[in-house]
């Protein structure tokens, strides 16, 4: 055996691999809520719900692209959490808009 | 673990695009597809495929909504209390039987990053553009560099086609796009 203790002890802790682990179960559990989030969308029963849901969603994507991004090791998904910060906002007011004011959307 | 985020992803856009495809009303199949996006940009984050990824954020999220979100207050809104799409059985078995070949096909692609990909039956070329790129064009990304380096005409000939063809559909609607009634 050529395996020396300290090798045998590094895979938890020492290497970041025990937090990059924590990182990706945790994106996968806020994957199960957004399906939890989805039968919302589903189930409706008016716009109003359906939008909202979506909206969430949006908001949980955010936060599962920050964690990705963290788990991954790759910084640049934060900046497509930003862009998904904005865009959700705009589509959750152009949806509104419409539902309220028949026909305007901008 | 990452395996556990990608089952759980692949159960969300499944059902997605299930409820895309079998709802009636028009404006819940919008909202429902905007979640469909989510999930297909949260596949290319976690594949590692960023720029895709952003694309996905922008069109999916925002432009195509948006774009239906107008053409439905252009048009005209069917008005009905069923809640979903009736089944057509030739359209289905059409689609069926193309699932049937593509899930067939799945098995006979190189598994990612394998010896025998399909990237790697001409060495000399791949080999070219990873030793080269940086210093030719100055990009980072391998993928950029070919797309608006190498083949910078190629890609400047596509964007000139998307862009006479959005001043194409700007004449047709009369320029009334963004304008109410």
């Amino acid at each position: 055996m050529s395996t020396t203790v300290s090798q045998a002890l590094q895979p938890a802790f020492a290497t970041g691999e025990f937090i990059t682990q924590v990182f990706l179960v945790a994106a996968a559990l806020f994957m199960l809520l957004a399906i939890a989030m989805f039968y919302r969308a589903v189930k409706g029963p008016t716009t109003q719900d359906r939008v909202l849901a979506v909206n969430v969603l949006g908001t949980n994507t955010v936060v599962v692209l920050a964690l990705l991004g963290a788990g991954l090791g790759e910084p640049s998904l934060l900046d497509i959490a930003l862009v998904y910060a904005l865009l959700n906002f705009l589509m959750a007011v152009a949806i509104s808009k419409f539902t309220v004011e028949r026909g305007g959307v901008l | 673990m990452s395996e556990l985020f990608a089952g759980v992803l692949f159960a969300f856009v499944l059902a997605a695009a299930v409820a895309t495809a079998a709802f009636r009303d028009t404006l819940t199949v919008i909202v429902v597809f905007a979640a469909y996006s989510l999930g297909m940009a949260l596949f290319y984050a976690f594949l590692l495929a960023p720029d895709v990824a952003m694309t996905e954020a922008a069109i999916g999220a925002g432009v195509t909504t948006l774009l239906l979100l107008l053409t439905l207050a252009k048009t005209v809104r069917e008005d009905t209390d069923q809640l979903l799409e009736s089944v057509n059985v030739p359209a289905v078995l059409v689609f069926g039987g193309l699932l049937v070949v593509m899930v067939a096909s799945l098995g006979e692609f190189p598994a990612v990053g394998a010896d025998d990909a399909m990237a790697w039956y001409n060495p000399e070329v791949t080999q070219h553009y990873i030793a080269n790129a940086y210093d030719d064009t100055g990009v980072e990304n391998a993928v950029t560099a070919v797309l608006a380096g190498y083949r910078g005409f190629d890609t400047f000939g596509e964007a000139v086609v998307v862009f006479s063809a959005g001043i194409a559909t700007l004449i047709v609607l009369n320029k009334e796009v963004f304008t109410r009634e």
